[in-house]
């Protein structure tokens, strides 16, 4: 009975063969990489990274994986449970133009890109998300909300209730959907979770966020170092590749660059931080105007970029309910997501980018459609007027038809600044 | 020293020629379809009116949204700063200039300025054109009215209607059906205007109300929105002599500028 009550209204998922989609996702992926060869400098083994964005090589590697494979959204989901299944997660959240428009052939044009873009992924049968066996999916915004009802009828989804702020009754309620969605994990994947595998997949994650770190401290002491389409690049393979390898490849570049000289004079370059709705590979198109007209994305708040490396996963004691909650904590306390009531903690972040990395000026990102981020603009841009720090929002979408407005847009603020 | 600003723009493109200071040559072309023409036609308009030819000109900026085609040019520099140059330069009978509007053809700007003229924030309208020269254009073909007249009959209507679609495509058939239900064509014309004065009125709110404000761009001299501007605003606007020139004529000083640096 409870199983027809469930099938009621189960629809026959809309699927879509497209030819060319591959290709296009490769000739854009190129065209950022062109666009970002032309900095100059860049550290040696960053081709590394290249191919693994590139995805290709990648996809048949875990095409091969005997394994679950497990996708997710947004910056919520605890990794270390799905590691600790001995299943693979891969980041889902997509910001490919090409399958905006596969998603525009069923849904309305009127919502969020991210979630049209990653959607018409999953319709035309492309890429990683075709070897997902389950997803797992937050609740942050309405269209992660109604993402989880559509996504049920091609595939398994687990939905992570966000709480609505971090006060201590709310993190009681995170907690336990993180337990509860561990069982999941464990009956799905036919695995106990057991402490010890806990443990030793919280290092493992650890160890990434460590190095994320050591990045981060890497380019504050020499922002020139590396430019900011080059770490948000080095960050975002961190959804796809195989972990430990990354792990390996990225130590490798962080002793590099640690011998590294300075490429650039210091204030030679215009120091930006780009703020606001998540920019996704291969929607790079902000980031390269910015960096092709001279200026340095010094630091960012993206959660597709520098918030990956706020949450650091450090249980007191290694039993298995500390560990959850420290899980938990991390992944809520870490972040700052425009999904919560209040949001004083994103304020506070940028704020302290900016003295950190003496920023120039803000350059904050609003997708169009995304709600949370064009409200939360509002108070951003007031702050920092008042501590005289120039801000410019920049509305757009995936596609490339506004390019050259916003070019314009991004020269006059960098002519502003120069003065 | 003769020096060179062109303002590229989407309907036209504007030359002004100085020598030291003072303009000694200006001239404007329609930019149709080839920016790169207009531009070189505008040009040789300019310097034939002095009797010159292009090897007399020390140094060339160009600006306005085609700066990167011509060929010619010694620099770019974007519209924004080039207007926020011409208008301190021009001044303004209310004082110090705080805040500039600039209605051009495909988009509409505020800009507000520092103490020194600087760049302090700036606006511009979104991809769509409602708001903007092009919109008008729209509606003065709708209306089968010559765009230049729209400010005058604008003013002659008690009883503007209401637009309520914010983009040129909707707004044209809503135009469209108010013709169709025999609304007065002075009233639709009226609202028309009232709706481009109320985007930019929203746009001046983003980059905080000022009270010495510079009207410039082809759009200043449609008097209907000038109007309504004023209305909204509750202050006094200038608007300068020709205000289409004054990006030009920013572009023109930032040579001179660029000349000195070398
Ligand atoms: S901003 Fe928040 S809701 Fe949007 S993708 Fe990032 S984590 Fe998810
Ligand atoms: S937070 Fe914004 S960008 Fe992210 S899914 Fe929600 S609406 Fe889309």
């Amino acid at each position: 009975m409870k199983e027809i009550l469930e099938r009621r209204y189960t629809l026959t998922p809309f699927k879509k063969e497209i030819k060319g989609l591959k290709d296009a996702f490769r000739r854009a992926s190129l065209r950022n990489l062109d666009s970002m060869r032309k900095r100059g400098f860049r550290p040696k083994n960053i081709s590394y990274y290249e191919e693994v964005i590139l995805g290709e090589k990648r996809y048949e590697e875990l095409k091969g994986f005997s394994g679950r494979i497990i996708g997710y959204f947004c910056t919520f989901i605890p990794q270390e449970l799905i590691y600790a299944a001995r299943a693979i997660p891969i980041r889902l959240c997509s910001g490919f133009y090409d399958t905006v428009l596969v998603c525009e052939e069923i849904l309305a044009k009127d919502i969020c890109p991210l979630v049209k873009s990653s959607f018409g992924f999953k319709i035309s049968a492309s890429s990683y998300f075709e070897l997902c066996d389950a997803v797992i999916l937050p609740t942050p915004c309405d269209p992660k909300k109604k993402l989880i009802e559509i996504l049920s009828d091609y595939l398994p989804v687990w939905v992570l209730k966000i709480p609505q702020d971090k006060t201590s009754s709310s993190k009681e309620i995170w907690l336990e959907e993180i337990k509860s969605l561990k069982e999941r994990i464990e009956d799905f994947t036919k695995t106990k979770l057991t402490r010890q595998r806990l443990e030793e997949t919280i290092k493992l994650i650890h160890k990434r966020q460590t190095l994320f770190r050591q990045l981060y401290e890497i380019r504050r002491a020499n922002p020139y170092l590396m430019g900011g389409r080059d770490f948000l690049l080095v960050i975002q393979t961190s959804f796809y590749d195989d972990i430990e390898r990354w792990i390996d490849k990225t130590e490798e570049l962080c002793k590099q660059l640690s011998k590294e000289k300075t490429h650039f004079k210091t204030d030679e370059k215009i120091k930006i931080l780009v703020t606001g709705s998540p920019i996704i590979w291969p929607n790079f198109k902000l980031l390269n105007i910015i960096e092709d007209l001279g200026a340095e994305i010094v630091c960012d708040d993206l959660c597709s970029g520098t918030q990956s490396l706020y949450n650091l996963v450090e249980p007191d004691e290694p039993t298995t309910d500390v560990m959850l909650g420290a899980i938990a904590d991390g992944y809520l306390l870490s972040s700052v997501c425009p999904c919560f009531i209040e949001n004083n903690d994103r304020i506070d972040r940028v704020l302290n980018l900016i003295e950190e990395f003496r920023v120039g000026g803000v350059i904050y990102h609003s997708l169009r459609l995304c709600q949370l981020y064009e409200i939360e603009s509002h108070r951003l841009r007031l702050i920092l007027k008042e501590k005289k720090i120039p801000m410019l929002t920049i509305h757009t979408d995936y596609s490339q038809e506004d390019t050259e407005q916003i070019k314009t847009r991004v020269e006059a603020f960098l002519e502003m600044l120069k003065r | 020293m003769i020096v060179c600003g062109i303002d590229i723009g989407s309907v036209a493109t504007k030359t002004v020629i100085l020598k030291d200071r003072d303009i000694i040559s200006k001239s404007l072309a329609l930019t149709k379809a080839s920016p790169k023409l207009a531009a070189e036609e505008a040009l040789s308009k300019a310097l034939r009116q002095i009797n010159l030819s292009e090897k007399d000109i020390s140094y060339i900026v160009s600006t306005g949204y085609g700066r990167r085609i011509i060929e010619f040019g010694d620099r770019t520099v974007t519209e924004i700063t080039c207007c926020g140059r011409g208008a301190t330069q021009i001044g303004s009978p209310l004082g110090k200039i705080q805040t500039i509007i600039d209605l051009g053809g495909q988009d509409s700007k505020v800009i507000s300025l520092d103490e020194e003229g600087g760049i302090l924030d700036f606006v511009m309208n979104d991809k769509c054109s409602a708001g903007t020269g092009r919109f008008l254009e729209v509606m003065a073909s709708v209306l089968e009215e010559r765009i230049g007249d729209l400010g005058e009959i604008a003013l002659r209507s008690n009883n503007p209607v209401r637009i309520n679609s914010t983009c040129t495509v909707f707004s044209e058939s809503e135009v469209i059906s108010l013709i169709a239900q025999g609304r007065n064509k002075e009233d639709i014309i009226s609202g028309i205007c009232a709706s481009i004065a109320e985007r930019i009125a929203g746009m001046i709110t983003q980059v905080g109300k000022k009270e010495s404000i510079f009207f410039c761009g082809g759009g200043a001299r449609n008097r209907g929105i000038h109007r309504f501007l004023e209305d909204k605003l509750g202050v006094e606007l200038y608007v300068p002599q020709e205000p289409e020139f004054v990006i030009a004529l920013g572009a023109s000083l930032i040579a001179i500028e660029s000349l000195k640096k070398i």
